[in-house]
């Protein structure tokens, strides 16, 4: 059974190779005659559906193994050589999808560091499963002091299925990366022709192509037929602006948990939490980022045991603010990151200082 | 001393220009407040009436009278440009305004420049300003859905958060902005996207650049493409504009309007969208001389850079919305009527 299956799917490559190969001739070379050599992009695969395989092409949900190795996705697109040379690396967690963690982000991190250095290679393009591929991507923001392209891509549908997002979403990524407007704006993330910093974008639907949206603000560039386009770029520190940096890192980040609000959220989870030895807990806050009043007894001890609070608001949209009685209860407004992100931004701050200025200033400048 | 600022600025400005100050400390920051008119001057009958309010002006002395919070925030000198809603502004006053706002913020003394405006073409006018106006500091670009007597009116706290925004260092460098709501659009890529609504301002898949929390004016974005300091109009000499129109395109859309235009003496047209019928119009017009812009109708996208548009001698509009594209374009013609360079600057603003 495996090998026809992977018979099949051989077949089924071979097709589309010949088709875009027919088609790829047809398409005039789109690299601006000022950029020559083309550039050459790092095609790192960390998995994801993008990578992702089924029998059936109208199987858009339970896909899983085989997963593509990174040299199949450039046999398969030859059209990206009309926009740079491109080279595969795999740096997929083992046992991937579901492994990713902390462990595996310094892994990545350090290795896109050493690309930084490296004259040979002008941008990089890292694919990712979607459910927390902008958590990885912000992780890499914060620590990687690069100046070069570095664009996340995934996938809504596997890179079988029927009207597969995948292909063009390959293709525009890589042309993204090979852009030089697109370097010094930090980890970017590049699906449905859309062009992301990643600290301002957020799974939004389970299946739909347009499942990543800025919530409160939107896109900093288009990657349209024509060319890509850049018309903002983001004011929050990243990548080389970074304090952080992957390198001076201690081996564990501290340990910092997320806890939903609702009413009568108990504080047992507070405690919890506490008695598991976390250093920070992100709060996310109902409304504007309010802590219901029966977690209040909990967050006053976990606070006295030295744990940093910070609320995020499970609005989604909107930040939250500096408040007089905020400040009181010695709670760090998280801005208006997710709670996910501002896990992730806690943890970095707290692996250099607990001090509660200290935190407020890295929310408000990341 | 007031006297004669009012009677300089008469001068320079003329017309109903004038000039008030407000008591405030004098540490606070200076802004210049012009006044328009819009909604956010206006009154009705009673305070449901949040359409068809006619019932009078509201002047700026009534305003600021309105807004005494605004005295711990700023001292504001007062320019009135107009008191007309947004439907009867025109180039005139568009390059009244954007010359009073130039020479105001040319004081070292001057933090920034707040305007009031009706909302139905405030988009037009924020954007000729983010292209005319010869200097970083900010200027900001504000209205009201709700009339000024209106139960809910939204006018003077969008009022106050756009003299926050004009006094805020960050927000220099930004171009023009357009403050309702709380949040803070780019002139460049905001439009009106409701008719009642208080949210009405929208920047499509770009979004707010920022936005007026109580504790803190944020910004999120910064714009690549060129503006106000930055910007190669000039307007200084100016007391009009080339003439542009738009035609809006649709199934079995006339040509009509193409070849009146034309014989009116319009030297461009944009299209919003097009419709087979345009093909010999849009030629007659153009060996006339009249430049063409395709734009679009759906709010949002670009137009993409296409050769076969190119090949006839036509320019797209990048993501510009066909109303703000005639502004660029009438700012455009003052310097150049060349296709190529017609098309840079479509790719440039």
């Amino acid at each position: 059974m495996p090998a026809m299956h992977l018979s099949r799917l051989t077949f089924l490559f071979a097709g589309l190779a010949v088709f875009s190969d027919t088609r790829a001739a047809e398409i005039p070379d789109r690299i601006p005659p000022g950029v020559q050599p083309k550039p050459h992009v790092l095609l790192v695969s960390l998995g994801g559906t993008i990578s992702g395989t089924a029998k059936d092409r109208l199987n858009v949900t339970n896909y899983g193994a085989p997963r593509l190795n990174p040299e199949q996705w450039i046999a398969d697109l030859p059209d990206l050589a009309l926009y740079a040379k491109v080279t595969p690396e795999d740096l997929r967690a083992p046992g991937e999808p579901s492994t990713m963690d902390t462990a595996h982000w310094l892994k990545v991190a350090r290795r896109l560091q050493e690309i930084a250095a490296d004259p040979s290679i002008d941008g990089v393009v890292i694919t990712h499963g979607t459910n927390i591929m902008v958590e990885t991507g912000y992780f890499l923001s914060l620590t990687v002091d690069i100046k070069k392209p570095v664009v996340m891509v995934g996938a809504q549908r596997p890179w079988t299925a029927l009207s597969g997002d995948g292909p063009l979403n390959m293709v525009n990524a890589v042309r993204v990366a090979a852009t030089p407007e697109a370097s010094s704006k930090g980890v970017l993330h590049a699906m449905n022709q859309n062009v992301f910093p990643i600290r301002d974008v957020t799974k939004a639907s389970a299946y739909r192509m347009h499942t990543f949206q800025g919530i409160d603000v939107g896109v900093i560039g288009v990657a349209d037929p024509d060319i890509v386009k850049f018309y903002t770029e983001p004011t929050r520190r990243h990548t080389f602006q970074s304090e952080f940096h992957v390198a001076k890192l201690p081996a564990t980040l501290p340990a910092v948990e997320v806890i939903y609000t609702y009413h009568e959220t108990p504080g047992y989870i507070v405690d919890a939490m506490v008695a598991n030895g976390v250093k920070g807990i992100v709060v996310d806050g109902t409304g504007a980022g309010s802590i219901p009043n029966s977690m209040t007894e909990a967050i006053k001890k976990a606070q006295a045991a030295g744990v940093v609070i910070v609320a995020t608001a499970r609005t989604d949209g909107g930040r939250v603010q500096v408040t007089p009685r905020r400040t009181e209860s010695k709670v760090v407004p998280g801005d208006n990151l997710p709670p996910e992100k501002a896990r992730i931004l806690l943890q970095l701050a707290l692996s250099k200082s607990t001090d509660l200025a200290e935190i407020k200033r890295v929310f408000d400048q990341y | 001393m007031r006297l004669l600022r009012l009677l300089l600025l008469s001068l320079v400005i003329g017309h109903s220009s004038l000039v008030i100050s407000t008591a405030a400390a004098d540490n606070l920051p200076l802004v210049a407040l012009f006044t328009t008119g819009g909604t956010i001057q206006s009154k009705g009958a009673h305070r449901l009436t949040l359409m068809e309010y006619n019932a009078g002006r509201v002047t700026p002395d009534e305003l600021l009278a309105d807004l005494p919070e605004l005295k711990g925030l700023a001292r504001i000198e007062v320019t009135e440009i107009s008191n007309v809603g947004s439907g009867n502004m025109d180039a005139e006053k568009l390059l009244r305004l954007s010359k009073a706002i130039t020479k105001e913020l040319a004081r070292p003394e001057v933090a920034g420049a707040v305007v009031t405006h009706g909302t139905g073409t405030l988009e037009e006018t924020a954007f000729f300003l983010h292209l005319t106006v010869k200097s970083s500091k900010p200027v900001v670009v504000v209205g009201a859905m709700r009339p000024f007597t209106a139960i809910s009116r939204d006018g003077p706290y969008n009022l106050y958060n756009a003299v926050r925004v004009a006094a805020t260092p960050e927000a220099a460098g930004m171009g023009a902005l357009v403050v309702l709501n709380d949040t803070i659009h780019s002139a460049r890529f905001v439009t009106k996207g409701h008719t009642y609504h208080v949210e009405t301002f929208v920047s499509r898949e770009l979004g707010p650049i920022g936005f007026v929390d109580t504790d803190r004016v944020v910004f999120y974005r910064k714009l690549l493409s060129k503006h106000t300091a930055a910007s190669e109009f000039d307007i200084s000499a100016l007391t009009t504009l080339p003439m542009v129109d738009v035609v809006y395109g649709y199934q079995e859309a006339s040509p009509a309007p193409i070849a009146a235009l034309t014989e009116a003496g319009a030297k461009g047209i944009v299209f919003a969208d097009g419709s087979p019928a345009f093909g010999k119009a849009i030629q007659a017009a153009q060996s006339k001389g009249v430049v063409i812009v395709q734009s679009d109708r759906k709010g949002a996208g670009r137009v993409t850079i296409s050769s076969n548009v190119a090949a006839r001698g036509q320019i797209t509009s990048d993501n510009l919305n066909p109303q703000k594209s005639r502004i660029l374009l009438r700012l455009a013609l003052t310097k150049t009527n060349e296709t190529r360079e017609l098309q840079r600057i479509f790719n440039e603003y």
